[in-house]
């Protein structure tokens, strides 16, 4: 086991520069979801820390020593692919056996002995002798991922594990995932687009974008604080707004949308007014009853209801754009109705950056 | 054809593909039924039917010495076609390199061009460097033939396997000579054995190109028929053209089974 420490590192492929310069530093042990949409230069980054990718610039740290240069067969990593990459033409115990003949690790009982207590860990003890073919998506995956743990290496690269299953299995699997790690706490790294997975899973999320590192932290912290906007609405659920902010008569902050609407609003960060974005998650915002009452409120119309059994979505048009809150599924109202919005705004965020979107 | 096309379209095609199949298989049939005739000419329809000319031409020393000849160049020519064929089809599918596009021409140009031009090099070749032909020259000649067979089969089937199981090998900590030995290659072994049985084939019916380069030594299975076909035109030389097309039909169907849908020879 090891910790991973990324310096510099950068990747051109021909005259597109895949990652632009990335430091990281990943502490022995952790659990890091690389997260972004497609092209941010997240699998490039896992790439490269694998060794399949030798970087343009910078370097790889495993530990204390450097890999940069050093090819994938030597590196002592167990990679997980989206494809899960088992040998078709292998048993699944000869798939098992496969890394540890490759590093010569055991002998063949022992090997035997780790291969029995890998099927037993994901929970199928019954498959060494069946053909990948043989076995269903999710047997498949469980299989590679034992695959790539069975010989202690000293990272764990997850490329998309669970993107080919549908979304019971997913829930599961990654339930699952939680589980097998207490028991074999390697540093692992997953790259995935699914913005609930990396929150879900991984002990620290690192948000990408066009090849750089947008935002780095715990998954509470970097959802309830993005410092970006483009972090704000990957991780899913904001209304951004953009307003103008100027110091309240009473004391405090307002914020004032383009329509003429406004409300109060937390502290900007820098303690500056101006033009910034108003970040509002759909969980925070509520419709108010007639008697009820909130510290931020708005007025607005419905434009229409989504009934998702647990809950509702509904999209309301306020401070001068559609804004989306989740309501009780039982919700009275219809598209049409006017309500009243209302938040708190010590929920709400004030975001420095006029960008919305990548 | 789309069972929408109006039934006159439908029947012209019908009738055009039921001649294209008389036309291809008329001499195959005139052949292996002239080859089942009791009298001593070789003619259609055949006059009585036996199995009499095969006996005759299994026993006739001149036929089993050609056949030897036959299996021992196709053995030969086969052994060194596929490492070579195979070889060549990993280059062509899994690196990238300048001059990529133009190697891949070349390696399916005995495919494009006569045999007889690759004949006729071949025995200035030989006569200028080696004072003459051979048997290995013949057999060079026929893995020159062979090579494109295997390497569109072998290729066809290399293209289907998933790059990241060789990556994975990598990472688990497997090194090139390894990837290719216990990942790579045993997921093409379909490939290999249909390239293998074609390379076989492509060499035991070559007439051309030992017409060209045998010397009086020399005689192969097609150039006995061609010989006897001309001193002594007996069904005997129907029954040995008979026993080439069941090979050539039972190689096609096997390599066929074995690439399930892949188009290689076409």
């Amino acid at each position: 086991m090891a910790g991973v420490t990324i310096k510099g590192l950068a990747k051109s492929f021909g005259k597109v520069e895949a990652l632009k310069g990335v430091d990281l530093t990943i502490a022995d042990g952790s659990f890091v979801a690389l997260m972004g949409p497609s092209g941010c230069g997240k699998t490039t980054l896992l790439r490269l820390i694998s060794g399949l990718d030798m970087a343009t610039r910078g370097s790889v740290l495993i530990g204390d020593s450097d890999v940069s240069r050093t090819p994938p067969e030597k590196r002592n990593i167990g990679l997980m692919f989206q494809s899960y990459a088992l040998f078709p033409h292998m048993t699944v115990k000869d798939n098992l056996a496969f890394p540890m003949k490759m590093r010569r690790s055991y002998d063949a009982a022992e090997r035997d002995r780790r291969i029995a207590r890998a099927l037993d860990l994901v929970r199928l003890p019954a498959i060494g002798d069946r053909y990948p073919r043989q076995l269903s998506g999710g047997q498949q995956q469980r299989v590679a991922f034992a695959r790539a743990l069975i010989d202690e290496p000293s990272v764990l690269l997850l490329d998309e594990p669970l993107s080919n299953l549908d979304a019971r299995l997913r829930d599961d699997m990654q339930m699952e995932l939680i589980e097998i790690r207490k028991q074999a706490p390697i540093t692992t790294i997953l790259v995935t687009h699914d913005q609930t997975e990396g929150l879900t899973l991984a002990d620290e999320i690192v948000v990408m974008r066009e090849g750089r590192i947008e935002q780095a932290g715990a998954p509470r912290a970097v959802y309830a604080d993005p410092k970006t906007a483009f972090v704000a609405d990957f991780l899913g659920g904001a209304n951004l707004i953009p307003v103008s902010v100027a110091p309240a008569t009473g004391g405090g902050w307002t914020a004032a949308a383009a329509n003429g609407q406004s409300a109060p609003a937390p502290a900007p960060p820098g303690g500056q007014g101006g033009r910034m974005t108003l970040m509002i998650r759909q969980e925070h915002l509520r419709a108010l009853k007639p008697a009820e009452t909130a510290e931020a409120e708005v007025q607005g119309k419905v434009e229409a209801v989504a009934y998702r059994g647990q809950t509702a979505q509904v999209a309301v048009q306020a401070l001068g754009q559609s804004l989306r809150l989740i309501a009780p599924p039982d919700t009275a109202f219809a598209a049409g109705d006017e309500i009243r919005l209302g938040w708190s705004p010590a929920d709400s965020r004030l975001i420095a950056d006029g960008s919305q979107r990548g | 054809m789309t069972l929408g096309a109006p039934l006159a379209i439908r029947a012209v095609a019908a009738l055009f593909v039921v001649l294209m199949i008389v036309f291809l298989l008329a001499p195959l049939v005139v052949v292996m039924a002239a080859s089942l005739s009791a009298g001593g000419y070789l003619v259609f329809p055949p006059q009585g039917l036996s199995l009499k000319w095969y006996a005759e031409i299994l026993a006739d020393r001149r036929y089993q010495e050609a056949l030897t000849t036959s299996c021992v160049i196709a053995l030969l020519s086969t052994a060194i076609a596929v490492p070579l064929g195979t070889a060549g089809a990993i280059a062509l599918t899994r690196f990238r390199f300048p001059g990529r596009s133009a190697a891949q021409l070349l390696f399916l140009s005995p495919l494009l061009f006569p045999t007889i031009v690759v004949a006729i090099g071949l025995l200035i070749l030989a006569s200028r460097l080696l004072g003459g032909s051979s048997i290995a020259v013949i057999v060079a000649g026929h893995v020159a033939l062979a090579i494109p067979f295997v390497v569109r089969t072998v290729g066809a089937v290399l293209e289907g396997v998933d790059r990241a199981t060789e990556e994975a090998a990598r990472v688990m900590g497997a090194n090139a000579w390894r990837r290719y030995s216990l990942v790579v290659l045993p997921q093409c072994k379909s490939g290999i054995m249909a390239g293998t049985l074609l390379a076989f084939l492509v060499s035991f019916d070559d007439a051309v190109l030992v017409l060209f380069l045998r010397t009086p030594s020399i005689d192969t299975l097609p150039l006995r028929i061609y010989a006897s076909l001309e001193f002594s035109p007996d069904p005997g030389v129907a029954a040995a053209s008979t026993i080439l097309i069941l090979m050539a039909a039972f190689v096609v169907l096997i390599s066929e089974r074995l690439l399930a849908g892949r188009h290689v020879v076409g």
